[in-house]
């Protein structure tokens, strides 16, 4: 006998009608068009009945945005060398594929905060001032980022040439959460955690000695707030957060 | 189709036009659009903008398509943190990688469905060392029952997604048989509408999802 026709394929695959005859059967069980077709409209008519709905409103699409900026503006103005020349297809999984690092990133959500936020208070001043041969080469106010309060400064030193971080801020902790600071480099790619921040708000952190020089980037002072759950990933929550002049 | 066919983006201050040159031997250009933004835009005219390079055009396709991307890396990974980072990446990639978009070759929302798909994969498999790490130090082995996969996962999304759009009454329809469990001759009843009608209906949009899901899944993956 002829195919199926699609209206008896659709009513079988959502159980409309008449069930199929003896004949139709028969045409199904010799013909694979047929029968891929009716597995396919079965299996949408399945998949249909188990709804996996999207919610806009859950999605933080304004936070995404603000860093799928931040990185395109960070790679339109990198040096050549970090330019992708060749794109894979999307059938190649490594596009553009974040080295993994440890802790894992989640930079990209600070640095978009830092682009919106932190880059336009925390113009500090770089100032050199020789204190027992510790040399602060430069500082930044620390400001609280929205629906944060407290204040503070970061000032980074040179002791006998090796490079520290000191950072005091006025804001009270929080009761059962501790606070951390970190290094965001400003491509929003990477980032060093220092460390504990006690609870008086001081302390002095040394710095990879790699940062020695230039910072190699990592201006940005950042204060998490962070939840007692052994994550080493930053919380994505942060109290103050400046940037250090280069 | 043998017509090779192409578009030109113009932008005026407030204003974007795009216009396709649909027959390249008559040069004869044909105004698929014209748009105070992108706002307005349909999707092919979108496709268009993007292939081109329009950043005010990304900015539109990331609004109506972000929300699907994050759901389905949200879901497939269970945590909100990765469902962002892959929502970013799979946009930040899609835009450098736009010179591999052809729009002739299928949608675009399946294109970056597909990227999300291998970004998924990726995440995953990284777990799974973790896992395996964790299962070693721990010396503990974890049976559990298979899970859904992911091409099933993203198939259950955009049926969800295409069911939410289709117009009335056709996605009343179908919603109250899929969603509701109701039987045709109860949405006939409730809707008002013949019993035919109803079914032929139901038949027509469950052709249309099949199209649809078929175009989504359509890229090489």
């Amino acid at each position: 006998m002829a195919h199926l026709s699609p209206d008896r394929l659709a009513d079988s695959a959502l159980g409309i009608d008449d069930p199929l005859t003896a004949a139709e059967q028969n045409h199904l069980a010799s013909c694979a068009e047929c029968r891929n077709e009716l597995g396919e409209l079965s299996r949408i008519a399945h998949l249909g009945r188990q709804p996996e709905h999207v919610a806009p409103q859950l999605v933080p699409t304004d936070a995404i945005w603000q860093s799928i900026q931040v990185q395109l503006a960070s790679q339109a103005t990198a040096p050549a060398t970090t330019e992708p020349s060749a794109e894979p297809p999307p059938s190649a999984p490594t596009i553009a594929e974040l080295p993994r690092r440890t802790p894992r990133l989640r930079s990209w959500f600070l640095v978009a905060a830092a682009a919106v936020f932190g880059l336009i208070i925390g113009a500090g001043i770089t100032t050199v001032v020789v204190r027992d041969r510790v040399e602060v080469a430069s500082s930044t106010s620390l400001e609280p980022l929205p629906g944060q309060t407290g204040q503070g400064t970061a000032e980074l030193l040179r002791d006998r040439g090796r490079p520290e971080l000191r950072v005091q801020i006025d804001a009270p902790p929080s009761p059962d959460r501790y606070r951390e600071v970190w290094l965001i480099n400003t491509d929003g790619q990477r980032m060093y955690p220092l460390g504990v921040l006690p609870d008086d708000g001081r302390a002095t952190y040394p710095l990879p000695p790699a940062l020695a020089g230039q910072l190699e980037g990592f201006n940005i002072v950042d204060v998490s707030i962070e939840p007692y759950d052994g994550n080493p990933a930053h919380s994505r929550e942060s109290q103050v957060r400046g940037v250090l002049p280069t | 189709m043998t017509h090779s066919s192409y578009a030109r983006i113009v932008a005026v201050p407030g204003r974007v036009r795009v216009i396709s040159v649909v027959d390249d031997a008559r040069r004869e250009p044909e105004v698929v659009g014209e748009h105070t933004d992108w706002g307005a835009a349909t999707e092919a005219e979108l496709s268009i903008g993007f292939a081109r390079g329009d950043e005010a055009c990304l900015h539109e396709v990331f609004r109506r398509l972000a929300p699907l991307i994050y759901t389905i890396a949200y879901r497939a990974l269970d945590s909100s943190s990765d469902g962002e980072e892959i929502t970013q990446d799979v946009f930040v990639s899609a835009w450098r990688a736009r010179d591999n978009y052809q729009v002739e070759k299928g949608s675009l929302s399946g294109w970056l469905i597909g990227i999300t798909r291998h970004r998924i994969a990726d995440r995953q498999r990284a777990r799974g060392r973790d896992l395996r790490l964790v299962q070693a130090v721990t010396n503990t082995t974890d049976v559990q029952g298979q899970p859904e996969t992911l091409s099933t996962l993203i198939d259950r999304i955009v049926l969800t997604e295409e069911i939410g759009r289709l117009p009335h009454p056709r996605g009343s329809i179908l919603q109250l048989a899929f969603w509701e469990g109701r039987s045709y001759p109860q949405i006939a009843e409730q809707l008002d509408l013949p019993l035919g009608t109803v079914k032929s209906h139901a038949r027509r949009a469950l052709r249309h999802l099949r199209t649809q899901l078929a175009e989504v899944t359509s890229w090489p993956t």
